[in-house]
């Protein structure tokens, strides 16, 4: 009788154990496949503040990858069709976020046809605007006379400037950032990739 | 006191925890791309009226119960497929500005896409089969799925609003239906 409250004991012990560890893992693993800290952990550097996968969409992508893939940004296209450059930083390596401006420059990129895109880290969604707009393309986007173009992030239009607006949140502090998609691009373009000139994120104020 | 028995029975209860841990991530990220997948196709079916139809996005711009880190420039059609009845086609025209049709197999896979340029002409005709399923007789081209469920998405580039009429008009052209025996 002993004996067998003995094992009762050491078997609810060992439940208790492999529960414990069950919950510590599910924690961990659905943090590091969701949470805004750790999806882009498999993204490489480029020569710039840009972050780039060539893994999105494809088979040739680890588990891991596929997960946060599939969490954060579900059915992408696979890079023989499409390149995708994430930046979560400025030039000078602070986080983007809705306290301060930003001016956006770029260039004329030799692709069918480009965009850029602003998400909240947090909800990793569109933010909400008064102007509805999250994003430029190739061909809304205001062109300088070299072919380039400058935009200005902000929760706010400059009273200052007349660049395109890009809204980040209204409320300060929020974590945001910035997507590159390239649809189509040439061959010259994807020979230099991941060391495409991508733009330049100037902080201006904050 | 430590005795064998107590410092056997803490190394097995560190073993069945490590195990335990390990086992459980393989799982969540094995399980989590087929999830996701399975929660949007039963949204696209639901918005389609059923599996195996299309649902055409219709607005310009940011659509906020879309998925996330959606493109706002691409308006874009969706079915959810389901081959286990039989081969699914998809038809329609292209659109100049830019077209591509994907697939993405049940573990969110993008295992197939063309775009217009690479098509002849511009109308497209797909059917989505399984490699068992007889497709000899069949008009179009054949795509195999390595799965039987899985998403077909067709992007249009709109750059500004006033694409949409045409975007409309193009979506009109589109079939998404399962092929009759």
């Amino acid at each position: 009788m002993k004996t067998n409250s003995r094992w009762i004991l050491y078997v609810a012990g060992v439940l208790v154990v492999m529960a414990l560890s069950a919950l510590l893992s599910w924690k961990i693993t659905v943090a590091s496949i969701r949470d805004q800290n750790y999806i882009f952990d498999t993204f490489k550097k480029t020569n710039s503040i840009w972050l780039y996968s060539e893994k999105l969409g494809s088979q040739a992508a680890s588990d891991i990858e596929r997960a946060r893939v599939a969490i954060s940004g579900p059915l992408a296209l696979s890079s023989k069709e499409a390149l995708y450059f994430v930046a979560l930083v400025g030039n000078n390596g602070d986080r983007l976020n809705s306290s301060c401006d930003y001016e956006v420059t770029g260039n004329a990129y030799d692709s069918r046809w480009w965009s850029i895109t602003l998400y909240d880290s947090g909800t990793q969604h569109y933010v909400k605007n008064r102007i509805n707009r999250s994003s430029w393309n190739n061909v809304s986007i205001p062109k300088l006379v070299d072919g380039g173009w400058k935009i200005l992030v902000a929760s706010e239009p400059s009273t200052k400037t007349e660049l395109a607006w890009l809204p980040s949140q209204e409320s300060p502090e929020q974590a945001f950032e910035l997507m590159m998609r390239f649809y189509n691009p040439s061959q010259s373009l994807r020979n230099a990739v991941p060391n495409i000139d991508l733009p330049r994120i100037e902080r201006m104020a904050c | 006191m430590l005795t064998f028995r107590s410092i056997l029975f803490t190394a097995i209860a560190i073993g069945l925890a490590v195990f335990t841990f390990w086992a459980t991530r393989l799982y969540i990220i094995d399980a989590a791309p087929v999830k996701v997948m399975t929660a949007i196709e039963e949204r696209i079916a639901k918005a389609a009226g059923g599996w195996n139809s299309c649902f055409h996005n219709q607005s310009y711009g940011p659509r906020y119960n879309s998925a996330r880190r959606a493109n706002p420039d691409s308006i874009i059609s969706s079915m959810a497929y389901d081959l286990t009845q039989g081969p699914v086609r998809v038809s329609g025209e292209t659109w100049p500005s830019y077209w591509s049709l994907s697939l993405y197999q049940q573990n969110s896979d993008n295992f197939f896409v063309v775009n217009d340029r690479q098509l002849t002409g511009s109308n497209f005709d797909f059917i989505l089969a399984l490699d068992s399923q007889n497709t000899l007789k069949l008009d179009g081209t054949v795509v195999i799925s390595p799965t039987e469920k899985g998403i077909m998405l067709v992007r249009r580039f709109a750059s500004n609003e006033t694409d949409m009429q045409g975007i409309l008009d193009n979506q009109e052209s589109m079939t998404c239906a399962p092929i009759d025996n």
